[in-house]
């Protein structure tokens, strides 16, 4: 099968992924809304927190993963890498709005103000706004393995920052609730809201794998594309 | 062929040399910070916001600024006449060059931070100097991190297309942490706590240099290469 | 494989490349081109605008990576490119001398004699920023002959330069020829290099024809070339 058929099925695969991750994402908001009980102190709108909290988690799973996959093509020297690198980069973007505006959203009816220099969204916000620079970076940039090389290290060097921005943000005085699942003790939230908040992790990871294979798979398209015109030339 | 660290001194000292000569980039920081301290100092409340609370952001936010400007220029020298690739065809080891650029803009940078200093407790009127050890200790730390990765990030960018653009774009999400280390060490240091306090923030500092310089070191070569 | 007088010894071969492919993208530059240069030999070459002539320069030169095959060099290369590779904001000397340091060495004697063979011993001490363009060059060519290069590459050495420079950097490449140096010129005018060129090669869509002896007869007829 060429690179062509391979892609066009790996982009119908993705689509069946993230249709099927909509499905359950819908029935994730229904057990929140529905089965899931109201928290005492934040009321209603704490419930944002089940699609704040993964969002967030797939952000930053995308941008490690574009950082990862830059070692392995700085290692490789495999263009798929590359490839695979930027698809993650974008869709790590596109969580990262989610984010940015269900943060506000999530906010103003708790603190009273749309945006507070939390931890989750601060980190976010930053980490995003490396990755928009990546992204500016390679439309600036035309040699393809020139490119692919610089991406790689902003991909390597925006991993090193993760935790230096998580540090930084905990250390600064924040007005977000502590983190109340990832706090160094056990857990604080009762089951059935754990639960749903586990169930929301596992199907935003799917929806995170099911645009991945989407974009990657245009990503390759364009390659054969470019790869054709070269060779026609 | 030379060694690292003798071509490494060369290239530093170089760029010190036509810096010395020029003045350009010394003169264009020195005044740009000037501007920046003034233009802070008349841009807030004076009765709702005390010197003393606007001082530290102020001194990092010209640092900052300050530090750009020299990183961008000390790249620019090797793309005039594409001297850079004059440096690549001796057989000097190519991390002498992540070095020596390292130096030389540790150098321009500490220069401007040295002059805005006392611009800044002029303007300010902030009681600094028997906190001077510790508040340069801070400076120095924070500088490195700037300089490690602003060396790494200029050498990308000055191959591309918009590289004024993209120069900050890259970087200051990098300073984040080091700038608001600084800002909170400072702030500390200006009301008189022991530096013992926030000492978590010295330590995030100190990790964030040394894995950043590491970084940049190794990182380096690869964008050299064509 | 070029046209070398078959009693050169192997010991004067100064540059070998064997199958050098360099792509850009999935464009090929470069496509499979070998080439050896012995001392004493200039080989011209010459090209459409894009066919590769800068690009197989700077791999020889070692500043590109092939994508595919190997280069050989005997000892250092000297390049001559399309910019200067200098700082306008130190002197000639100064120029030399820190990428002399960058050689390893430290020989001002060396320095004052170079800059005398590219006639420009009395503004040793002058910005590189004042000069002109024919000065620039001849900055450009002593630098690159601080390592005693027995390869030099010049990629159109002489544009924009006027008759006088011209004639310096000329007659400076013959001595160059005369003493062993092994030559590799880029120029869109051939004519300007008789009596100082020994070959010739085209280079067409980054295909390298068979060189051919240089002579008067090479610039009026059309070259023969074999294609990539």
């Amino acid at each position: 099968m060429n690179r062509r058929d391979s892609a066009i099925r790996l982009a119908r695969s993705g689509r069946i992924v993230t249709m099927l991750s909509l499905v359950l994402l819908a029935g994730i908001y229904v057990r929140a809304l529905v089965f899931t009980p109201i928290e005492r102190t934040q009321g209603a709108a704490q419930k944002i927190f089940y699609v704040h909290v993964p969002s967030a988690w797939c952000a930053f799973l995308a941008f490690g993963v574009c950082g990862l996959l830059g070692i392995a093509y700085l290692w490789l020297k495999d263009r798929r890498m590359d490839l695979l690198a930027s698809s993650s980069a974008e869709v790590g973007i596109a969580f990262g709005v989610i984010i940015l505006t269900t943060g506000p959203i999530w906010g103003k009816p708790i603190w009273g103000h749309w945006w507070t220099w939390d931890a989750r969204l601060t980190s976010t916000l930053f980490l995003f706004l490396l990755f928009v620079g990546y992204l500016v970076l390679r439309g600036v940039v035309t040699d393809p393995d020139l490119r692919a090389r610089f991406s790689a290290v902003i991909g390597i060097m925006g991993l090193v920052l993760i935790p230096f921005i998580h540090l930084t943000v905990y250390l600064f005085r924040t007005a977000h609730p502590m983190p109340i699942v990832l706090k160094p003790s056990a857990p604080s939230l009762p089951n059935v809201m754990l639960v749903t908040l586990l169930l929301s992790f596992g199907v935003f990871t799917l929806l995170y794998v099911g645009f991945l294979m989407q974009r990657y798979a245009l990503a390759i398209l364009r390659d054969v594309r470019e790869e054709e015109l070269a060779n026609a030339a | 062929m030379p060694s690292v660290s003798r071509a490494a001194l060369a290239i530093a000292g170089k760029d010190i040399a036509i810096e010395w000569r020029t003045k350009t980039a010394i003169i264009s920081g020195l005044v740009f910070a000037i501007l920046v301290l003034a233009i802070l100092y008349f841009s807030r409340d004076p009765t709702e916001v005390s010197d003393l609370a606007i001082a530290p952001g102020t001194l990092w936010v010209t640092f900052t600024f300050a530090a750009m400007l020299g990183l961008n220029r000390a790249f620019l020298l090797e793309r005039e006449r594409r001297a850079m690739d004059g440096l690549l065809l001796t057989p000097a080891p190519r991390s002498a060059i992540f070095w020596g650029k390292f130096l030389g803009n540790l150098m321009f940078v500490g220069t401007i931070e040295a002059v805005s200093l006392p611009l800044f407790v002029l303007f300010y009127n902030v009681p600094l100097w028997d906190k001077l050890p510790q508040l340069i200790l801070v400076i120095a730390m924070a500088t490195i991190a700037f300089v490690a990765v602003g060396t790494l990030l200029s050498a990308m960018v000055v191959r591309t297309r918009h590289a004024e653009l993209m120069l900050p774009l890259l970087l200051l999400p990098f300073l984040v942490p080091p700038l608001v280390g600084g800002v909170q060490l400072t702030a500390s240091l200006l009301n008189n706590r022991p530096l013992s306090e926030v000492w978590g923030w010295l330590k995030l500092i100190g990790a964030f240099d040394i894995a950043f310089v590491t970084v940049a070191a190794l990182l380096f070569e690869v964008i050299l290469d064509e | 494989m070029t046209s070398a007088p078959a009693s050169t010894p192997p010991a004067d071969l100064v540059l070998s490349a064997r199958d050098i492919s360099r792509r850009f993208g999935y464009r090929r530059v470069l496509n499979t081109v070998s080439l050896e240069l012995y001392r004493g030999q200039v080989l011209l070459l010459v090209g459409a605008n894009g066919a590769g002539k800068t690009t197989l320069l700077r791999v020889l030169a070692g500043l590109l990576r092939p994508s595919q095959g190997t280069v050989t060099r005997s000892a250092a290369v000297g390049l001559v490119a399309h910019d200067a590779m200098l700082y306008d904001a130190l002197s000639a000397y100064e120029n030399l001398a820190f990428f002399q340091r960058l050689h390893g060495g430290k020989d001002p004697a060396r320095i004052r004699a170079l800059l005398d063979q590219v006639g420009l011993a009395d503004r040793a001490d002058d910005r590189v920023g004042t000069f002109s363009r024919g000065m620039v060059q001849r900055v450009a060519i002593a630098r690159a002959l601080l390592a005693e290069p027995t390869l030099l590459l010049l990629d159109e050495p002489l544009t924009g330069l006027d008759e006088r420079t011209t004639r310096i950097v000329l007659d400076v490449l013959t001595g160059l020829r005369d003493a062993g140096t092994a030559m590799m010129v880029v120029s869109h005018q051939p004519t300007d290099f008789l009596g100082v060129a020994t070959h010739i090669a085209r280079i067409s869509k980054g295909g390298l024809a068979v060189p051919e002896p240089f002579t008067t007869a090479s610039t009026t007829a059309p070259l023969t070339y074999d294609g990539a």
